[in-house]
């Protein structure tokens, strides 16, 4: 390609990628802003001081997302290091129909089963309570965790355990000093995407939380409802951030190939 | 110091129904430096994995010394195991890899670090010890993965195929390596090998397993000189065999007779002779042979002699055969202290 | 132990709680639809929720409208996706800050995007008041409706600029596994820059492609969240019609909402099926 016209191209694509944030930007610091005016009358911090003010509760709200995300992420890796372990690692007769059933409440849209789940949960008490969200969370997180877990094992050689235990560890220490460091870096790198499925989940939420579970996406859609622009803005972009930290922080492993892993369910 | 004893030691792979080990009963003598050798398939490798724990017995036991150890989890046997690829953790370096098995059993840091060093330079990786595994070449990998194992002092060490993974040039510099060590140490030492040469040139005692059965525990020589079966002979080069039948000392074959220089009770037999134990020239039980054929071997020459119509092979030096021509008749001897006659099987 | 119970052990935690959570949900949702609801004294199970919604022309509309939706979005972004992937795969001056903004994006919650395109492309939005400032209209109501339209642009515009970066990062990591050698191979053996494209890359970069497309296609098709702030108020986009009939006072319309359910969710089996499919039969190359 043509040095310029690629240029062109990138400059296009790259500007494209950036142009959703911009409104959301300028929205957030905005005072009076009105149709037709290309810039706002005055800027001001108002929108931020309210978002971050303790009567507004959008920081209680960012807590109890953080903590729904992180409970969620815990879990799932409780639960997705061995079934990865099992898919990873072993070959066994119907492999092909449990890898269907993990893939399946991730590529299946949430509405699929969330009426199905709100039923579930009503009859066991949990709608309306954060444990339960948790729990709803799981079902798109899970399936992921696993999958990352399992393409992380079938690379583990399990001779280094064989070794270990050969030099007088338990079954214990074997895992605290040998496997957990070498699946380390997958476990991780599953973690922060485990956290930011859970992190940007919306219906599962709504339903099941019941209104009493006031996520940041659910805060932030009844103020974008109610046409407050400027709060609309500064929340969406705290929304954004732990994103934004989580790639700053990882982006040297988000490269290649783990990229792949990390895509291969949540578009 | 302790001995090991495998006794009647069966085990099958669940689903295969074919026992990869049968009735296998052993003795590996305190401090000897043993090599279990055998083919592939010989349940050789089911064996150490047996003893190191990493297997479970269906039958029989396994004994350190008094102490029956078949039924202990491989971290508490005493049974260290030397892998085929040295395994060395990635995320810990040299120096943490050596010191892992005495940081398991939770002994203070200092001393580890002591015990380490003295052990880094045992093993001639002085200076190596912060570095990470993955820095080192795959002779140095071997001797952290080896001295890993020998700072636990355990009761036994398996060593898995401690050459195979290394250039020729290494292999005798870490054949030393393990003999010296095992010698200061007095280790009970199994080696698992398939390599017959590696055996002999490594080992005090080698016990050959075929098929999942001991066929011949001894010193490496006797396997040469006093095969117990002609399987074992071919395994260790024997081609020459003959049949026949032994009377008052003299065995009568197809080539004519033999003087024994041992009592054989008279019976039908088969006697064997090492290829490189043909001698040319005159001597006792002395043939006429015709050159069948040569071949350049290097270091050896092979000739294809017929003996009243009977091939035989002989290995000789080079140069001693160096004017023989395909179709010469010559005179080779059979010396009665190399013939060997193969222990009948009972009846 | 044996390997066999080893394996169930490890896999049955996994298993509880998908099996439970999952296949109760779903099943649960089945019953429901055929009218099965003790609770409610429907204990003869039949198909009127079905006969209702397939009847209904607003159901129809909604379902043609999420088809459109996921076809048009998947469509162009598996498009852009390929030329941007092409286009990462070079070096030039930038690239790394592309890189950057392309796994961004990846991070970035779908409702948060929506609130973007929509301040972006609705009629008082900044593109509206770009073509105020150039004479192009008068007042808001002048520019064409792009958001909360018939035609569903904004949340394809949405879903575009979402799963662009996805697709292109699950092609670059393609692309990182296959070697330059075959191009030059095929160029040695004769073939044009664009022979070599479409006869040897594309083909070894298809299952990929057809894996990710299956997966946007499944998002686009039952995401609740997106049209909700970009749809028009009808059509609706199914899952919302969907919810709205689940939570809608008369409780006699949520046969038909879980029947919308069945209706999604079979429509995702199938692209779960297609998905495996395409992985098997694609070879290492697929993600």
């Amino acid at each position: 390609m043509h040095p310029r016209l690629r240029l062109l191209a990138a400059l296009a694509l790259a500007g494209w990628l950036v142009l959703p944030f911009l409104p959301l930007a300028v929205w957030s610091v905005a005072h009076g802003w009105r149709f037709p005016d290309l810039w706002p009358r005055a800027l001001s911090g108002k929108a931020w001081g309210y978002a971050l003010s303790d009567t507004a509760g959008v920081l209680d709200s960012f807590a109890l997302t953080v903590f729904i995300a992180l409970s969620t992420t815990v879990l799932a890796a409780l639960v997705g290091i061995p079934a990865g372990r099992a898919l990873g690692l072993y070959r066994f007769r119907g492999k092909g129909l449990v890898t269907a059933l993990l893939l399946a409440p991730a590529i299946l849209p949430g509405l699929a089963i969330v009426f199905g789940l709100h039923g579930i949960f009503l009859r066991l008490g949990l709608v309306g309570t954060t444990g339960g969200v948790i729990l709803a969370h799981l079902i798109p997180v899970l399936p992921y965790m696993t999958l990352v877990m399992a393409a992380v094992f079938s690379a583990f050689d399990t001779g280094y355990e064989d070794q270990a235990r050969s030099l007088g560890a338990s079954p214990a220490q074997v895992f605290r000093h040998v496997t957990l460091p070498a699946i380390l870096p997958g476990l991780l790198a599953g973690a922060l995407f485990a956290f930011l499925i859970s992190w940007s989940q919306y219906l599962l939420t709504l339903a099941i939380g019941g209104g009493r579970v006031q996520t940041l996406p659910l805060v932030l859609y009844s103020f974008a409802a109610s046409g407050r622009n400027d709060i609309t803005g500064a929340i969406a972009l705290l929304y954004i951030l732990p994103g934004l930290l989580i790639l700053v922080v990882t982006s040297r492993w988000i490269t290649g190939r783990s990229a792949a892993v990390v895509g291969t369910l949540r578009p | 110091m302790t001995t090991l004893t495998l006794q009647a030691l069966e085990m099958s792979y669940p689903g295969t129904g074919v026992a990869a080990v049968k009735g296998l009963d052993l003795v590996v003598e305190s401090g000897t430096l043993t090599a279990l050798l055998g083919p592939s398939g010989s349940g050789k490798t089911t064996t150490m994995k047996l003893i190191a724990g990493l297997l479970r017995a269906d039958r029989g036991d396994i004994r350190l010394g008094e102490r029956s150890i078949r039924d202990l989890p491989p971290e508490r046997r005493g049974v260290a195991m030397v892998f085929q690829s040295p395994l060395l953790f990635p995320h810990l370096t040299v120096a943490g890899n050596i010191g892992f098995g005495l940081r398991m059993r939770g002994l203070a840091p200092d001393d580890i670090a002591h015990r380490v060093q003295s052990m880094l330079s045992r093993v001639r990786l002085d200076g190596f010890g912060p570095r990470r595994p993955a820095a080192l070449s795959g002779g140095q990998q071997q001797r952290a993965a080896l001295a890993r194992a020998l700072i636990l002092a355990p009761d036994l060490l398996l060593l898995d195929e401690p050459l195979s993974g290394l250039d020729p040039s290494l292999r005798d510099e870490m054949r030393g390596l393990i003999r010296e060590l095992q010698r200061e140490t007095g280790i009970t030492t199994l080696v698992v090998t398939h390599d017959q040469a590696e055996a002999v040139t490594l080992s005090d005692r080698i016990a050959l397993l075929l098929d999942g059965r001991l066929a011949q525990h001894g010193p490496p020589e006797d396997f040469y000189r006093r095969p117990a079966s002609g399987t074992v002979a071919r395994f260790f080069g024997g081609v020459n065999f003959l049949s026949g039948q032994v009377r008052a000392g003299v065995f009568h074959g197809p080539i004519g007779p033999l003087q024994l220089s041992e009592h054989v009770p008279d019976g039908d037999g088969t006697l064997t002779i090492r290829p490189e134990a043909l001698r040319l020239g005159p001597g006792p039980n002395a043939h006429m042979a015709k050159v069948a054929g040569l071949t350049f071997l290097g270091t050896q020459t092979r000739v294809d002699l017929l003996i009243a119509g009977t091939a035989l092979q002989m290995l000789a030096a080079p140069d001693q055969v160096a004017g023989l021509r395909a179709g010469a008749e010559i005179l080779v001897s059979l010396p009665p202290d190399a013939l060997w006659l193969l222990p009948r099987p009972p009846a | 132990m044996t390997d066999r119970h080893r394996i169930l052990l490890l896999l049955a935690p996994a298993l509880v709680i998908l099996g439970g959570l999952f296949i109760t949900g779903l099943g649960l949702t089945l019953l429901r639809s055929l009218r099965y609801f003790p609770g409610l004294g429907l204990t003869d199970p039949d198909l009127s929720a079905y006969r209702a919604i397939l009847t209904s022309p607003g159901f129809l509309k909604s379902l043609g409208l999420s088809l459109w939706i996921a076809s048009a979005s998947t469509l162009i972004a598996a498009g852009l996706a390929l030329a941007a992937a092409l286009l990462l795969r070079q070096t030039f001056p930038g690239r790394a800050v592309i890189s950057f903004l392309v796994q961004l994006n990846l991070t970035i919650p779908h409702i948060v995007g929506a609130i973007g395109i929509l301040y972006l492309f609705s009629q008082s939005g900044s593109f509206a008041r770009l073509a105020h400032a150039a004479g192009l209209i008068a007042a808001p109501g002048d520019f064409p409706a792009l958001t909360q339209d018939p035609y569903a642009i904004g949340i394809i515009l949405l879903y575009v600029w979402k799963e662009l970066p996805f697709i292109t990062l699950i092609l670059l990591a393609n692309l990182q596994s296959i070697s330059a050698d075959h191009e030059s191979v095929a160029r040695s053996l004769g073939a044009t820059r664009w022979q070599a494209f479409r006869h040897v890359l594309l083909p070894m970069l298809m299952p990929g492609l057809a894996a990710a497309s299956a997966l946007v296609f499944a998002f686009a098709f039952g995401a609740y969240e997106v049209p909700l702030i970009l749809g028009a108020s009808a059509p609706k986009a199914l899952p919302v019609l969907a919810w709205q009939s689940y939570t809608d006072t008369d409780l006699s319309t949520r046969p038909e909402a879980m029947a919308m359910a069945v209706l999604i969710a079979l429509f995702g089996l199938l692209l779960l099926f297609l998905y495996m499919r395409i992985l098997r039969s694609g070879g290492r190359d697929a993600p």
